[in-house]
Order: structure tokens, then C-alpha cells, then sequence
């Protein structure tokens, strides 16, 4: 039983810091723009395919995937930016339509990816040498193990970025107040297609770490990762990076070890539960804090 | 009020509040008399009776996004918690259709009293926990003993098919939301919900009960996609958690609500009719791309048409506001 919640417990942190950066991306986006990304699951999964593609087609390892994943839908996102948002400002109630936006957004680009790829679920059939690595009880896969340090580096990045930068500042500084700093000579809207761009980066990364650590996706399988980007946020306090970063381990381990501990059935449910929990106890999020309007 | 007003100005009202009378009475008779006639004419049954239930379902969304001013991204709770009340009465304890399918409203009802603790929040909060209290509903029921939902393979409703009764009942069911919307939009309490809407605090200020009123309009919402469910349970026959609480069925009402135009009561049955004519077309034609099209078409309709058909007609003419149902 102990090795079961060792077991449990690496890989709920493995998993949570996948979760984690589901968050920060999804945080960012909300804190800068007030927008809700609905799509960022069905972006993770492109990024799947992207590495999918460039394994099986050009036979580039999936390390090898993640600069171009995230060169490339940093271009999209920064693009996609200038179509979709500067229009959205005109809506009577900008918030509830940026969700409904990206809702669509996600409906056409699971559509698309199933025109591409078909409705089979892939995996990319590469593997490390050695394929797993004995840690104390349990044995852990390398890929896992290695996904888990690209996405420590990635957060350390993102962090040295948020907090050294000047534009990592900026973008705090506009999820705390948007108006304020517009007065102090920022440009807004340079500023939120950065933000934008750097989410749909990591988006993409995401992608393609999520297919080195879990089993198979599919163009369906992108919903299952906005939810549980939502709840990571949610629990993370909406628009607080480093909340999300917590809040994303958290969840990752309590799900982890709620497959230890209860039915297939009902560890499917605890997700949604501590979500609803949360919001109804703390809207906040776990972590209290609460951006300045 | 209308004694202070000047003379001229109630005049003015009583002839506004009359244009609007005959305009909501001509609405039912051009609907009721289009639908009472497809049966009759051998038109095609299953896609007027979607029409009609796309119709309802978008209706009583605007109850709760368009009055009410919340967003429930996981409507879907209702409309499949209808189909599986209506299925397992009927299947499993015997009810006769047609008095299974109120206690199927009852239930959408019951369940929106358990989500009642959800309506303090607002925006994106309550579309995000709206969202997943959709999925908690959907893996309860498919958890269920397999005696009581019959599993993954959900309830066969066995030899209870009768189209055309199940036409003119939903053709009932429509007509019973059209009217409610009507009633509401001139009645006290679709005056409060608005005014809740746009500020619960100056509205609490004026002596309106905030959390009465946003319950009354959360409830009416919940009924109709229950009825609405249970209704397509007895048409196809057939409920399983898959398709009974498939996001699309929240994604189309949505969508259809938005087209038409929140906030009034022609809107959504514009939307309805126009959007399902559209995916009527376009499946006939692409039916690949189908999936593509409708994620595009809402992208489109957000970026280009916000306030929907009827919306952006009224705002280009506000002076029809006060006789437009």
C-alpha cells in the first residue's frame, strides 16, 4: 500500500507540473486579457500532433519538437491575437463573449484535427534509454521524468521572466490593474498580444510533453485539459501565475491519489468536487488574492 | 405610474403596449400555424421537431443568460437529467409518457435548487462551475447502477415510439415557453429579473428580493431543457449518458440564443429557425466538415453579429424596441 502512494505520489507531482503549466498559461491569458481560453485544450493537443508529426514524418525527437511547438504557436497566438480580441471590445459584455468565442475557437480546432488526423487515438511510439528509472520503491518512466524537468525549466523561465523583465513585469502589472498602467506609457494592446502569443506557446509545449506523459490523444481529448486547466486556475485564484503553479502540483497529487484511494468512477469526480468546493467556499482561490480593479 | 404620465405620453405606451400585444399574438399564430401544419403536409417530421426543441431550448436559455444575465456553459445538466427521469419512469416504474415527462420538468426543477448555491457567483465563475456541474451530473448518472440507467448502453424506451404525438407535444411544450417569455418579459418579475441583472444592489435598494428573483428565473430556465429531454428521450427512443450530456447540445443552445439575439423573445426563435436551417444545409452538403463550420459560424457570430439578428436590428432601430417581443 505504501508503494502504492509513493507510486501515486511521484506521479501525481509528474502530472501536477503538467497541470501546472496548464494554469499559468490559462492564468496569464485571464489576468492580461479577461479572457477564459475554452480552446487551450484542443492547442495542447495540436501540440501533441505537431510532435506526432515530427517524429513520425521527419523523425525528430519530441525534445527536439518543443522549440519548434513553441516558435510556432507563439507566431499563431500572436497572429490569432489581432483577428479575434481588438473586435471582441465592441460586445456589450466583452467577458462572457471571449468565453463564447474561444468555445467556438475550440469546437473548429477539434473539428479541423479530426479532418487531419482521424478520430484514432495516437501515441508517439519513442522511448528513452533507459525507459524507466528506479526511484526508491517505484520504477518511473524516463520520459516522465524528463517531461518533469522541462517543465521545472520552463517555469523557472516563465518566473525569471515575470519577475526580472520589464515586459514580464508589464504583464503583471496589467493583470493587477489594467488601466493604471496604461497611464504609466505601456502599450496595451502590444502588451496583450504578447501575452496571448506566450500563452498559445505554452500552450503548445504543453502539448507535446503531455504526449510523452500520458499514454494517447486524440482531436477529443483537448476538453478533459481545459477543465482541468479551469479548476487549476480556479483553485490557483484567477490571474495569479504562481497560484496556478501551486494550485496545479495540488491538484495533480490529489488526483493521483484519489485513484489510489477510490473507484475508477468516483476519483473522475473529485476534480469537478474540489472545483465547486472551492468556488463556493473561497472564489478567491486557495491562495487569497485578489486582483485590484 | 401611467396617471403622472401626460396625457399624450400614456396614450403613446397604451399604442406602443398595443402594436406589441398584436405582434406577439401574430408570432403565435405564424408559429403554431407552421409547425401544426408540417405533419399534416408529410413535411419532414425530425427536423421540425428539432427546430421546435432548439427553439425551446434556446427560449428558456434567454430566460436565464438574456433576463437573468448568467451564463450556464453547462445547460446540458438539465436536458439530460430530463431524458434519464423520463426514461427510468417509464421503463423502469411504468409511467405512461405523458405523465412521466412533468415529473421530468419537476426534476430539471429540483436540480436547479441544488445549483441554486451557484447563482452568488457571476461571469466567468459561474460558467466555469456551471461547466463542471454538468460533468458531476453526467459521471453520477453513468455511475449509476446499471439497473437504474442501464449502463453504457444506456434505456431502450422499447415500443412507446409515436412521433407524431411527441411532435405535437413538444409543439405544446414550445408554445407553453414561448408564452412564459412573453409574460415575463412585461411582468413584474422579468422587470426585476432585468433590473437584478444590471444592478443587484440598486435593485435590493428598491425593495426587489435579489435572491428570490434570480431563483424564480434560474427555475424557469431549468424546466423547459428538462421537458425538452425528456421529449427527445420518447422521439428517438432511446437515452444514453453520451449523447443525453453531449456539450454540444449546450454549445448549440448557446449558440442559437446568441444568433437570435439575447434579451428578447422573438431572438431565439429567429436564431433557432435561421441556425437550423444553416446546419440543415450545410450537413446535407458537407456533413465532414459540419463540426468545422458550426465552431466557425460562432466565431464569426461573436466577432461580427454580438448582439444577434434581432439585437442588432433593434439597435439600429431603437424605436422598435418598445413593440418587438
Amino acid at each position: 500500500m505504501s508503494g502504492l502512494i509513493f507510486n501515486g505520489l511521484v506521479n501525481g507531482v509528474i502530472v501536477g507540473a503538467l497541470y501546472a503549466l496548464l494554469g499559468l498559461s490559462l492564468s496569464l491569458l485571464y489576468g492580461v486579457l479577461r479572457v477564459v481560453n475554452f480552446a487551450h485544450g484542443e492547442l495542447v493537443i495540436a501540440g501533441s500532433f505537431v510532435a506526432y508529426l515530427l517524429f513520425h514524418s521527419l523523425g525528430l525527437p519530441p525534445l527536439l519538437a518543443l522549440p519548434v511547438a513553441a516558435v510556432g504557436f507563439f507566431l499563431v497566438g500572436w497572429g490569432a491575437y489581432y483577428v479575434l480580441i481588438p473586435r471582441l471590445a465592441r460586445s456589450d459584455d466583452p467577458e462572457s463573449m471571449s468565453f463564447l468565442l474561444m468555445y467556438g475557437f475550440s469546437i473548429a480546432l477539434a473539428a479541423a484535427m479530426l479532418l487531419l488526423f482521424g478520430a484514432d487515438s495516437r501515441s508517439i511510439d519513442y522511448s528513452f534509454d533507459p525507459i524507466s528509472v528506479p526511484i526508491g520503491p517505484v520504477n518511473v518512466s524516463t520520459a516522465r521524468l524528463v517531461a518533469l524537468g522541462v517543465t521545472v525549466l520552463i517555469t523557472l523561465a516563465m518566473g525569471a521572466f515575470l519577475f526580472r523583465t520589464l515586459p514580464g513585469k508589464a504583464l503583471r502589472a496589467a493583470a493587477m490593474n489594467r488601466e493604471a498602467i496604461q497611464i504609466v506609457g505601456v502599450n496595451i494592446v502590444r502588451l496583450s498580444a504578447l501575452a496571448f502569443a506566450l500563452a498559445f506557446g505554452l500552450a503548445g509545449v504543453t502539448g507535446v510533453l503531455i504526449a510523452l506523459v500520458f499514454p494517447a490523444f486524440s482531436p477529443f481529448s483537448g476538453g478533459e485539459y481545459s477543465i482541468i486547466g479551469f479548476i487549476v486556475i480556479v483553485l490557483g485564484g484567477l490571474g495569479n501565475p504562481v497560484g496556478a503553479l501551486i494550485a496545479g502540483v495540488f491538484f495533480g497529487v490529489a488526483e493521483q491519489m484519489a485513484t489510489v484511494f477510490l473507484p475508477q468512477a468516483l476519483a473522475q469526480i473529485v476534480g469537478f468536487a474540489i472545483l465547486v468546493a472551492t468556488v463556493l467556499v473561497r472564489p478567491t482561490g486557495l491562495f487569497g488574492f485578489r486582483a485590484l480593479r | 405610474m401611467s396617471e403622472a404620465l401626460p396625457a399624450s405620453a400614456s396614450a403613446d405606451r397604451a399604442h406602443g403596449e398595443r402594436i406589441y400585444r398584436r405582434l406577439a399574438i401574430v408570432l403565435g399564430l405564424l408559429v403554431t400555424g407552421y409547425f401544426v401544419t408540417v405533419p399534416l403536409l408529410g413535411l419532414n417530421l425530425a427536423f421540425h421537431f428539432y427546430m421546435m426543441l432548439w427553439i425551446t431550448m434556446a427560449t428558456a436559455f434567454n430566460i436565464s443568460s438574456g433576463f437573468s444575465g448568467y451564463m450556464p456553459f453547462g445547460y446540458v445538466a438539465f436536458y439530460g437529467v430530463g431524458a434519464f427521469t423520463t426514461a427510468i419512469l417509464v421503463k423502469k416504474a411504468g409511467f405512461a409518457v405523458l405523465a412521466a415527462l412533468p415529473l421530468a420538468g419537476v426534476a430539471g426543477v429540483l436540480l436547479s435548487l441544488l445549483m441554486a448555491p451557484t447563482l452568488r457567483l457571476s461571469g466567468i465563475y459561474f460558467a466555469i462551475v456551471s461547466l463542471s456541474l454538468a460533468g458531476i451530473c453526467r459521471l453520477t448518472i453513468a455511475n449509476l447502477p446499471e439497473e437504474i440507467t442501464g449502463g453504457s448502453f444506456g434505456i431502450q424506451l422499447g415500443s412507446r415510439a409515436a412521433p407524431v404525438h411527441a411532435f405535437y407535444v413538444m409543439m405544446a411544450v414550445m408554445l407553453l415557453a414561448l408564452a412564459s417569455v412573453l409574460w415575463l418579459s412585461r411582468s413584474r418579475l422579468g422587470k426585476a429579473l432585468r433590473a437584478v441583472r444590471d444592478d443587484a444592489e440598486a435593485a435590493d435598494m428598491m425593495g426587489v428580493n435579489v435572491g428570490w428573483v434570480r431563483l424564480q428565473g434560474w427555475m424557469m430556465a431549468a424546466f423547459f431543457p428538462a421537458l425538452c429531454g425528456g421529449l427527445e428521450a420518447w422521439y428517438t427512443n432511446v437515452v444514453d449518458t453520451e449523447t443525453a450530456f453531449n456539450t454540444l447540445i449546450t454549445a448549440k443552445t448557446v449558440i442559437y440564443a446568441v444568433a437570435g439575439g439575447l434579451g428578447t423573445v422573438t431572438g431565439p426563435i429567429v436564431g433557432a429557425i435561421a441556425m437550423s436551417w444553416l446546419d440543415e444545409l450545410v450537413w446535407r452538403r458537407f456533413p465532414l466538415i459540419n463540426l468545422l463550420i458550426l465552431g466557425v459560424a460562432v466565431m464569426m457570430l461573436v466577432l461580427f453579429l454580438p448582439r444577434g439578428i434581432v439585437g442588432t436590428i433593434l439597435r439600429a432601430r431603437p424605436q422598435w424596441r418598445r413593440f418587438i417581443p
